[in-house]
């Protein structure tokens, strides 16, 4: 059983390499492709140099009755037509094989669930990574996959302060200007700082980040505010923690249009220029690190204490759990990635200011943490797309005005779409409280459980 | 003569012009199961709350193995209101929180079990073993405690088959039975790797066959983990069959202290139990 | 003119915005000390009322619009209460405050469907969006007929509160619910009193409000509202003289910091004494100690 398995996860291995190298070898040699096939009079230089695949194809396509394409050529300009799938899917094929090869050879449950989980993964990339090339940059689904990725992050950093470690903290706006700014600040390209601080001579910083960096510190500027703030506010209860957090935001909103900080901030004015992602890989990934992380932390020892303290704060304490260690804790990490998430929310943008960041944008995020339920992580990210989904575009069409035959359907204008939407939420608030997911989460226990079974039958 | 463990000194304790606990004094000594009773409202659940940080007393002052715990005077709107004998005998402010006094070793249950609802019985024992760790947050997270995790999780497994819930560990703590719930604070409690054990009525809500149980466990632990137990009890049985000595207080003041047999034949005793007749 | 004379207009604005957020934080402190619920969804009714009076002023004279207005605020918060807190009446306070959150959700993005987003003139009230001159400072009427009609309306109610039934069973419920429903005091109907009084309030702050800022948008409410429920916590949430003293002084105060040139942070500066107030005293100036039994 095991060599069968052993052998089925090279050969996907091996599969998805040939397929990997295929697709990338027929993107490399496109240029001798084009001499060979005697299109190189249709294709413009320039395509080629930035290998415009889209141009390439289309200049190819219009011309190809009068082109010679035969044998290992057809099969070449197949590869190059379709290198992108070509490419995900042998990456996707080879991440699969590993997987297997892993499953098989060591029996610990963990690090087959992990195996299994990273296949999955690699599954996700390649799928999007496949779309992304198929429908183009402009698409909807684009949009909402970039936005809705970047929701689950902020989601997720909400949920685990307030479903994980209980404490109603209505601040996450706050960290994600602080985040978006503190991104946007240290990345604007240096010649392009005088145009955007046009009104502060330059600005005060003079120097530039690279983006990954850049994505750190906005997460480290947030811990450093949630600590100072967390110091006084972490010892009040309830609803005036969240009172006190949601104040706090709005300090802080005041404070980045202040005048006077301006060299800083930009005052009023807009920041833009800085590097944006052109790809929707960039902020799964991103993404998917720190959920990744955030995950690793719940089923810590960590995690467990936030959940008790969530459970029973006295029953916590009286068992050596330091309260205000753990709310600060939870607090700082929940802010250092709601600030990452802020950064790649300015990115997604193009442009931060300051007065987009109001306290609604912090009851949105909670109403994503409650529809997708409290404590629960995928809950979150799935609630996340599911929110971002209908508010940027599957209930567009209740936006527009219609017609039946002459009869205009009624109630069908601007705005409609968000009264639909927010009944919705309510309708979940009232009669679906747990939200989807309640406090479980989406596993791969029934992946790898089923396994197991089956194993047994066999033996 | 063994050592005092613990050793309560004129605590007082005022809620506004409420006395709970009236310059009482006590000690408890190393290996002792030493029995706090008295009526309703006598203020017994008060002083474990003083000892174990959740309170501030008024006045007077705690030890703990030798260490002073709790410490204070009367400040603020007290200082009209106390009226107390030792008023200028303490002078000292010391107050720790109740996860520093469990992290020193005393630890505790609660007399309207407070177990942590959304976990399961593994894990409510797991938690309570965050107080011993050596990790911190970024070993945790990245699981390069792993070695610590797993001593962690066999001894949580063990002190399971203790208390007899090994068949329960994966269900939710709130669906166990009331007897198995106090058993599972128990084995939170003991988790924490306490000196002084602190039970708050642990037999409430238990039948006659139940308590007997108990009380055989509550010797057993003793010895097996070199513990001193200091017990809030309502059950007369329990009491009288475990424990080295006993307190009685009534209206926060010491009205008795002595062995089982002496407090059984204390006319001051029955008479705080049952009234005395106003001729 | 001296610095008196400078400033008397920013006193004068703020006594005036005072009594306007002490009318919100009246209904807030209510709704607080009654069901420790903050309602979200406060400062959305009294936006409501606002644009009730815009549609309702342009279809007939005002004299029939005014108690219009009043009668449908007041509907609006019972309604409120009925859908979306009384059913989580047993719920996790928490889940309440989400309700809150998503009914103030809904109300502003129900009011932008209405109106598709646009600013709407406030109509303009006889008399009180007159003209004054006091001390050499011009100033609309509303500014000195809101201190006055505040005061009145809270000290009526207190009287309310303190020597009617319903203000008995008011004042037991926020005592303790679960015993007051024992005792058999109909907890529905208290409650929906509260909201009932709370919104009846916010209606004439409403009127007195948009007569001073004259136009009204959809989101307009959100920080008047926040503002009154940090004047509740100011003040000591649940006490009604609290809220309205707190509301006085964050008017005030808000506005000499206009006057002191930092207008950014007149907003900012509520929040700040808002924290400051919750670390040094966190029930507020008036408000009772609360202790958890263990």
């Amino acid at each position: 059983m095991k060599a069968v398995k052993i052998v089925l996860a090279l050969l996907l291995v091996a599969a998805g390499c040939v397929m990997f190298a295929a697709c990338k070898g027929a993107d490399n040699g496109i240029a001798g492709l084009v001499e060979r096939i005697g299109a190189s009079g249709f294709v413009k230089e320039s395509h080629l140099a930035e290998n415009n695949r889209a141009k390439i194809l289309k200049n190819i396509d219009k011309h190809l009755d009068e082109l010679t394409v035969e044998g290992s050529d057809a099969t070449e300009l197949f590869l190059y037509r379709n290198a992108h799938y070509g490419v995900a899917l042998g990456a996707f094929l080879a991440a699969l094989g590993a997987a297997i090869a892993v499953c098989a050879l060591c029996a610990r449950e963990k690090v087959r669930r992990a195996a299994l989980g990273l296949a999955l993964v690699a599954a996700l990339f390649a799928g999007l990574y496949a779309l992304e090339t198929a429908l183009g940059d402009g698409s909807m689904l684009i949009t909402v996959l970039k936005k809705g990725v970047i929701y689950a992050l902020i989601a997720v950093s909400m949920n685990l302060l307030n479903g994980f470690t209980g404490l109603f903290s209505l601040g996450q706006a706050g960290f994600m200007l602080i985040g978006a700014y503190t991104y946007a600040i240290f990345t604007i390209p240096q010649e392009a700082r005088a145009q955007v601080y046009q009104y502060f001579d330059g600005g005060l910083v003079q120097f530039t980040l690279p983006v990954l960096p850049a994505i750190v510190l906005a997460g480290v500027a947030a811990v450093v505010f949630a600590f100072l703030i967390g110091l006084p506010v972490l010892r009040l209860k309830g609803d005036y923690l969240a009172i006190a957090t949601l104040g706090f935001a709005e300090i802080i909103r005041a404070l980045f249009q202040y005048d006077k900080l301006g060299p800083v901030t930009n005052g009023s004015n807009l920041l833009r220029k800085f590097p944006t992602f052109d790809t929707v890989l960039f902020p799964f990934a991103v993404v998917a690190v720190c959920i990744a992380i955030i995950l690793l932390l719940i089923h810590s020892s960590y995690g467990r204490a936030f959940k008790a303290i969530r459970d029973d704060e006295v029953a916590a304490e009286a068992m050596g759990i330091n309260l205000f260690l753990h709310k600060q804790l939870s607090f700082v990490i929940s802010s250092f990635f709601a600030g990452v998430g802020g950064a790649l929310l300015a990115m997604y943008q193009t442009t931060v200011q300051a007065n987009a960041f109001k306290s609604s944008m912090t009851y949105e995020i909670l109403l994503i943490v409650v529809i997708g339920g409290m404590g629960s992580v995928t809950g979150s990210v799935i609630a996340s797309f599911l929110f971002i989904a209908c508010s940027e575009w599957l209930l567009r069409f209740l936006d527009v005005e219609q017609f039946i035959g002459s009869v205009q359907v009624p109630l069908l204008r601007s705005g409609f779409r968000m009264v639909v939407f927010s009944i919705v939420i309510m309708i979940v608030v009232l009669f679906f409280r747990k939200g989807i997911m309640g406090d479980k989460e989406l596993s791969l226990s029934w992946l790898t459980g089923g396994k197991k079974r089956k194993e047994g039958a066999v033996k | 003569m063994s050592k005092n463990v613990l050793k309560v000194n004129d605590v007082t304790m005022q809620f506004g012009g409420v006395v709970a606990v009236n310059n009482l004094s006590m000690e408890v000594n190393e290996g002792e199961i030493v029995a706090l009773i008295g009526p309703n409202g006598a203020g017994k659940t008060t002083i474990f709350n003083c000892i174990t940080g959740v309170y501030e007393p008024t006045n007077g002052e705690v030890w703990f193995d030798g260490e002073q715990i709790a410490a204070n005077h009367p400040q603020g709107k007290m200082k009209k209101l106390y009226a107390g004998e030792n008023n200028d005998k303490y002078t000292k402010v010391l107050r720790l929180t109740p996860d520093k006094i469990t992290q020193r070793g005393i630890a505790r249950t609660f007399q309207n079990i407070r177990l942590f609802r959304t976990q399961t019985v593994f894990e409510n024992v797991l938690i309570a073993m965050h107080c011993r760790r050596k990790s911190n947050v970024f070993t945790a997270t990245f699981h390069l405690n792993w070695r610590e995790e797993r001593a962690m999780r066999e001894e949580t497994m063990k002190l399971l088959e203790i208390v007899g819930l090994t068949d329960e560990k994966d269900e939710l703590a709130t669906s166990l039975p009331y007897g198995k719930q106090r058993r599972l604070e128990i084995a939170r409690a003991l988790a924490t790797k306490p000196k002084l054990l602190m039970l708050d009525e642990p037999a409430a809500g238990m039948n006659p066959q139940e308590t007997v149980e108990l009380a055989k466990f509550i010797v057993e632990i003793q010895r097996q983990f070199n513990l001193t137990v200091f017990l809030i009890e309502h059950h007369m049985d329990l009491v009288m069959g475990i424990s080295n000595r006993i307190y009685v207080i009534d209206f926060g003041k010491k009205i008795a202290e002595g062995t089982p047999a002496e407090i059984q034949d204390n006319p001051d005793v029955i008479a705080a139990y049952l009234g005395v007749d106003e001729e | 003119m001296g610095f008196f004379g400078r400033n008397l207009p920013y006193l004068l604005a703020g006594i005036s915005v005072g009594g306007q957020y002490a009318l919100i934080a009246v209904g807030y402190t209510m709704v607080y000390g009654i069901l420790r619920l903050i309602n979200f969804a406060h400062g959305d009714i009294f936006t409501a009322a606002g644009f009730f009076m815009v549609y309702i002023a342009a279809t007939m004279p005002l004299t029939l619009a005014i108690p219009l207005v009043i009668v449908l605020t007041v509907l609006l918060g019972f309604t409120v209460e009925r859908v979306a807190y009384k059913p989580l009446r047993s719920a996790p306070r928490m889940s309440i405050m989400i309700s809150a959150i998503g009914v103030s959700y809904l109300l502003q993005n129900l009011m932008w469907y209405v109106t598709g987003g646009l600013a709407k003139q406030y109509p303009s009230i006889p008399w009180i969006s007159n003209s004054i001159t006091i001390g050499g400072a011009t100033t609309k009427v509303v500014t000195i007929i809101t201190p006055i009609l505040t005061v009145a309306l809270v000290i009526g109610l207190v009287q309310l509160i303190n020597h009617t039934k319903i203000g008995m069973a008011m004042r037991a419920v926020s005592k303790d619910f679960e015993t007051s429903k024992l005792m058999g005091i109909r907890i529905n109907s208290v409650i929906s009193m509260t909201f009932i009084i709370g919104s009846f309030l916010a209606a004439v702050g409403s009127m007195l409000y948009f007569t001073n800022y004259s136009t009204v948008t959809p989101t307009v409410g959100a920080m008047p509202g926040l503002k009154a429920f940090v004047a509740a916590v100011f003040g000591g949430i649940g006490s009604i003289p609290g809220a309205v003293i707190g509301a006085f002084v964050i008017g005030i105060c808000e506005n000499i910091i206009k006057a002191l040139g930092l207008t950014t942070f007149s907003d900012a500066f509520t929040f700040a004494l808002l924290i400051v107030i919750l670390l040094f005293r966190p029930t507020g100036l008036f408000g009772e100690k609360t202790s958890e039994k263990v």
